[in-house]
């Protein structure tokens, strides 16, 4: 095509052609793996400027960032799609972090814990009551984190409250807890063997010269490590839930119609209860993977922006704030583009406030797009 | 004989209408009795003082609930109209009036671009206030490099001020919920909006400015987030990079507290302010009857949590009134 | 007499599909004019075209002999033009005097100018509620009124923007009799001032004691139309239906058993329904007819346990029913509601998601869902119930036509093989072959065994298709005939029982 005619688009001489083009933009804006294009994308267009970005350690270190936000958007993920928000992911971390801590801890300063309430009952200065029996801890975290969105849940389902307040008051009461119990205080000392579900490594790559006699262990990159097993084993098993059940395919016929779901025979209750349960549980794996990297429990593990890149992730992914619509598959992608996304934006020494910003535009510009598809799909359905 | 049903009078009703009342009464009821002096003058002086700061910006947020929106982003505005002003006090040496004003009409100009993409583009309130929430306090911080802002004394004189023995912000926040109320009640915009909040289709088709008074409700949620900022900044008179941060939730939890329901068409100005000074009292009345500092948010969820159930059941009650009746007493 | 609205050749399609045509009418200025005709025959085309809600294909409307192309509902009522719905665009949270002035408040002149002049807009509206006999204070909140106040609430409202035509789509739906003798007073006073009415409605004794002329559409033309008074009630039929009903309904294939598949004793729910009992027996299809609004569906909802009754009993195949829907389709029910968008579809999902959703557990293997055989069954389903679509694993139900959605909603109920089958106006907005194929649906579910319960107000249908009829009227049910005994008269009057005021002609009319 020469300049001439394409200056002649607009004529209506082109249409076939321009309506080639707008085929081609739809399929790639209405593929399930759009966001991978345009992480990949953003990725190369950014390769020449930011040298590091391609080296095996920034490699290994992005991914290292997403495991543990991969795991607590899967869970975000199940409740928007059946429609609801789950603001208390945060709290829940923090909450299930400092309680594995308090029972597992191998040791504790009385100085820096000796006020809190649960000196004394549950740890002390030889550790928790559980010291270093990890597996405890974790059946403890778990159904913590799973009581809290029973409650969620419970009172969304059975009481008609809406998620957003529900979630809402239980992130402020279980961060609360969460803080009262240690006064703010970190727990650290934590068994070896909860620390490696974070940093422990099962494949790693060393790229250099193979002529040394031993590799300096900050040259080895960590591809597969527990952290990443946990993460990849959650999300396939997620997966086949959400698209391979009959649950599954529930929580989506309760998010796209909960009316026509429950004539349909859906127990839309039950499924509200386990979707709620479902994020918490999610949320307190991914404190085992964030409290694991840090090597300590801390009430406020989860707090801050943390929930909004979790509900970023996910929409941009493609998971309808409304329900109805969602993929694991998407909130993958969601999570490696904001990944990459926060990544590039500390490699460009941007301060935590310009990273703020472009968080802000480009969740705009992901809803925007998301307005966009959704008209497309309904012009091209 | 008369197929008229009586008004609904039952007390249930008057429970879930008078509600938000009832609450603030009982938990400062509960609080003089635990400790008296919580019912000092200057106390009760002192907690209104305090919830003017959430109760002007829950003002605006009833606006925004009344036609089933949302802002997230009042916290960030909080922070950044605030300091735009101060920036020009300090660099242009802009007098505290007109601060204030600079203040005001930036806190509508960022309400103005919620407006434009929820109304204009036609993304979510959540989303798109979400996303401005992010963009707002990103550009506070850049402005001032994340360090905290010292605001000239004068400033003060305005914020610690009195008149006739009212301090000004408590002034500040009495015009704003009655300058609202006057709005909402006597105006056929406020009209407007609960006629939009209610029904939107219907509102449509009565050839109501829809749009305008969508976006209307996000510039007013703006402007009194930013003269809410500006009222607490001038009694403390410096600006850190963290304020405002997480208050989106508070103003929110006000409202309805207060009795505006998230599900648009119900509330009013006297929502928000009922809503802040409870939750407000029950902050203050926690310290008094020293409660631990850490278990006070506990306390704090459970009565929103209560104050939401009540909302719900309003909902309940008001979709069992619109049901059809099939055999009407009386026939 | 000259014509307030004049249509010239006005013609409208849906997909290609013409939904009215050619259609060349008078309204008469200062008249009432009786617009009748089946579901689908283009009356509410028709009116959606005069509200700015649709734009014709073709031809014109001359409002007052001026070429009349409204946009937007509120051109419509800005020229002078008013609907009365039984959906009513009212604000139940606004005051009755606010819901008259919403769109044009009195305003209050000197120190307060600006604001709501509300002494002034009471007065107004007290005088408006006195003109239409509404004794009603103007400043209570709408949602304390019953449905037939409400109603004159619109109307009131319509007076107050000098509406000079106004339209009244079957307003008559929710309201008790007494109500609707106030109405029609009303409307004769309308007449009286000067004003255009159209009145719509399915009730043909209503409409031919208020109307100076009677129109009739069918399949989107104007068949028939002339001076009430050369109307008589099988004219009107005759017009409005037009073709052979026979070859619509199946042959039914078996006749039904004698063992009771659904049986309900004594069923109350305050407000709502009162002491309903009915027996459907396997094969059999027993029709429910009634007006609107005198309880059917809700009925239905109350068997789906979508709510709660306050008395009585539930059994299905002999078992007493206690839970909620989940354990109603459970236990072999299936419900197609009368709201497929709200309550039968998942419009953006695909058709096979769709299809699958009630058995999608019984799809279910070790290793998860079998997708293979949820496929197959939504293929088969569409050779079953003649399903018109493209890809089922990728065409969203939103893109179908409304009877093609519509097999999609009582399809999808058929992998799991109900005992009894709840049709609520299975047939609504569905044109002539689909509904030949809904019944033929209904029927050979009745030849496997099922029982089916068919709402309807179309008595066509449940004549040409029922084994039984009951008839509903106030939430009772008033009488039950056998097919020997099904006669359109009766039905009505039936219907009419508690309802119809003794000094009235007796109502006659169809439903459709």
């Amino acid at each position: 095509m020469t300049a001439t005619t394409e200056a002649q688009a607009g004529t209506g001489l082109l249409r076939p052609q321009t309506g080639r083009i707008r085929r081609a933009a739809a399929r790639v804006l209405l593929s399930d793996h759009f966001v991978l294009w345009l992480s990949l994308g953003y990725f190369l267009v950014l390769l020449p400027f930011l040298p590091t970005l391609g080296t095996p350690a920034n490699l290994a270190n992005l991914l290292s960032n997403a495991w543990p936000l991969l795991v607590v958007a899967l869970g975000q993920t199940f409740v928007m799609t059946a429609g609801g928000i789950d603001l208390s992911q945060g709290a829940v971390i923090g909450l299930t972090s400092t309680v594995a801590a308090a029972l597992i801890a191998t040791a504790a300063p009385p100085e820096v814990l000796g006020r809190a309430p649960i000196w004394g009952t549950l740890i002390a200065e030889e550790g928790g009551i559980f010291a270093g029996q990890v597996w405890v801890g974790i059946l403890a975290m778990l159904a913590v984190g799973a009581l809290v969105g029973l409650v969620n849940g419970t009172l969304v389902a059975l009481l008609r409250m809406p998620p957003f307040m529900v979630t809402l008051v239980a992130m402020m009461t279980v961060s609360a807890f969460a803080i009262w119990l240690t006064q703010s205080e970190n727990i650290r000392n934590l068994p070896e063997g909860y620390v490696q579900l974070g940093k422990g490594q099962i494949v790693s790559v060393y790229f250099g010269p193979q002529d040394r006699p031993e590799i300096p262990r900050r040259e080895l990159h960590a591809v597969i490590g527990q952290a990443a097993l946990i993460a990849v084993a959650l999300t396939l098993a997620l997966h086949w839930l959400l698209e391979r059940t009959a649950f599954g395919r529930q929580v989506v016929a309760v998010g796209a119609n909960r009316r026509a779901a429950e004539i349909a025979g859906v127990p839309v209750r039950r499924v509200i209860v386990l979707v709620f349960v479902l994020s918490a549980l999610c949320a307190t794996v991914g404190a085992i993977l964030y409290s694991a990297r840090l090597e300590a429990g801390r009430p406020t593990l989860g707090e801050g922006t943390f929930l909004l890149d979790v509900i970023g992730a996910t929409v941009i992914g493609g998971t309808s704030l409304f329900g109805g619509k969602g993929k694991i598959l998407w909130t993958v992608w969601g999570v490696l583009f904001f990944v990459l996304l926060s990544n590039t934006l500390n490699m460009m020494n941007l301060s935590a406030f310009h990273i703020d910003m472009v968080k802000g535009a480009v969740i705009l510009a992901a809803a925007l797009l998301d307005v966009a598809r959704n008209r497309l799909a309904r012009s091209t359905g | 004989m008369s197929a008229r049903p009586l008004a609904p009078q039952s007390t249930i009703d008057l429970a879930t209408r008078a509600g938000p009342v009832l609450i603030l009464v009982v938990i400062v009821l509960v609080f003089g009795l635990l400790t008296p002096s919580f019912l000092a003058a200057e106390s009760l002086s002192n907690t209104a003082k305090q919830a003017s700061f959430i109760g002007i910006a829950a003002v605006g947020m009833v606006f925004v609930l009344l036609t089933a929106g949302i802002d997230l982003s009042v916290g960030s505005v909080m922070y950044l109209a605030p300091l735009v002003a101060g920036l020009l006090m300090r660099d242009a040496g802009l007098g505290v009036a007109a601060a204030l004003g600079v203040c005001v009409l930036t806190g509508a100009a960022l309400g103005a671009l919620n407006a434009l993409f929820i109304v204009g583009l036609r993304v979510v309130p959540f989303v798109a206030t979400l996303a401005t929430l992010f963009l707002f306090r990103g550009f506070g911080a850049w402005l001032t490099q994340s360090r905290q802002l010292d605001f000239p004394d004068a400033i003060r004189g305005f914020g610690l001020a009195s008149v006739l023995g009212v301090p000004v912000p408590i002034l500040v926040f009495a015009a704003v919920a009655v300058a609202a109320h006057v709005v909402l009640r006597h105006t056929a915009f406020g009209r407007h909006i609960y006629a939009f909040g209610n029904d939107p289709a219907a509102a449509v088709k009565a050839g109501l400015p829809v749009r305008r008074v969508q976006a209307a409700v996000y510039v007013i949620s703006g402007t009194l987030a930013a003269l809410a900022g500006f009222v607490v900044i001038s009694q403390i008179g410096r600006l850190d990079a963290g304020f405002g941060r997480g208050r989106e939730f508070d103003v929110i939890a006000a409202a309805v507290l207060g009795g505006a329901s998230l599900f648009g068409g119900i509330g009013g100005a006297g929502s928000a302010v009922i809503g802040a000074l409870t939750i407000q009292a029950v902050k203050a009345g926690l310290v008094f009857a020293g409660i631990n500092l850490y278990l006070q948010p506990l306390i704090q969820g459970a009565v929103i949590l209560f104050a939401v159930f009540f909302d719900g059941l309003r909902e309940a009650r008001l979709r069992a009134l619109r049901r059809r009746v099939i055999r009407p007493r009386g026939v | 007499m000259s014509a307030i609205l004049r249509f010239e050749e006005l013609g409208k399609d849906w997909f290609g599909v013409p939904a009215v045509s050619n259609l060349t009418l008078d309204v008469p200025e200062g008249q009432v004019l009786g617009l009748i005709g089946e579901n689908g025959a283009g009356k509410s085309t028709l009116m959606n075209m005069i509200g700015g809600v649709t734009e014709p294909t073709r031809g014109r409307m001359l409002w007052r002999g001026r070429p009349y192309a409204p946009a937007s509902a509120a051109e419509a009522s800005a020229a002078g033009i008013a609907f009365i719905h039984q959906e009513l665009n009212l604000f139940t949270n606004l005051t009755v005097a606010e819901n008259l002035f919403i769109d044009g408040f009195p305003r209050r002149g000197g120190l307060l100018r600006g604001l709501i002049d509300r002494g002034a807009m009471q007065r107004r509206a007290a005088g408006l509620l006195a003109r239409l006999g509404l004794d009603v204070p103007p400043e209570r909140t709408l949602d304390t009124l019953a449905p037939g106040e409400r109603q004159l609430v619109e109307i009131a409202r319509a007076l107050h923007r000098e509406a000079s035509l106004i339209i009244f789509d079957e307003p008559t739906t929710s309201l008790t009799p007494r109500e609707t003798e106030r109405l029609f007073a009303v409307i004769e006073g309308l007449r009286a001032e000067g004003r255009t009415v159209i009145y719509i409605s399915h009730i043909l004794g209503d409409v031919r004691r208020l109307s100076d002329r009677i129109a009739v559409l069918r399949d989107g033309r104007l068949v028939d139309e002339g001076p009430a008074a050369s109307f008589d009630v099988p004219r009107m039929i005759r017009s409005m239906i037009g073709r052979d009903l026979a070859a619509v309904f199946p042959e039914r294939t078996r006749a039904p058993g004698s063992r009771p598949v659904l049986e309900v004793t004594g069923l109350s729910a305050p407000g709502v329904v009162e002491n309903i009992s009915l027996t459907v027996r396997e094969g059999e299809i027993l029709g429910l007819f009634g007006l609107m609004g005198s309880g059917r569906s809700e009925l239905a909802r109350l068997l789906m346990g979508l709510d709660r009754a306050a008395g009585g009993e539930v059994r299905l195949l002999g078992r007493p029913l206690a839970g909620g829907p989940r354990d109603r389709v459970r236990s072999g029910m299936a419900f197609v509601t009368e709201n497929r968008r709200e309550e039968g579809l998942m419009m953006d999902a695909t058709i096979r998601e769709n299809l699958a959703l009630p058995g999608i557990e019984s799809f279910s293997g070790p290793a998860g869902l079998d997708r293979g055989r949820i496929a197959a069954t939504a293929e088969a389903l569409r050779e079953t119930v003649r399903l018109k679509a493209g890809d089922l694993g990728r065409q969203p139900v939103r893109a179908l036509s409304g009877g093609n959605q519509q097999k999609v909603v009582i399809g999808k109920w058929l992998p799991v093989r109900p005992r009894l089958l709840i049709l609520d106006e299975p047939t609504r907005g569905v044109d002539v072959g689909a509904r030949s194929e809904i019944y033929a649906i209904a029927d050979r579910l009745a030849a496997e065994g099922a029982g089916i319960l068919m709402i309807s107000s179309e008595m066509e249908e449940l004549m040409g298709l029922c084994d039984r009829i009951a008839v509903m009227s106030r939430g009772e049910i008033v009488a039950e005939f056998a097919r020997p005994a099904f006669e359109e008269r009766r039905l009505l009057a039936a219907a009419f029982r508690s309802g119809a005021a003794p000094a009235s002609e007796p109502a006659t009319g169809t439903e459709g």
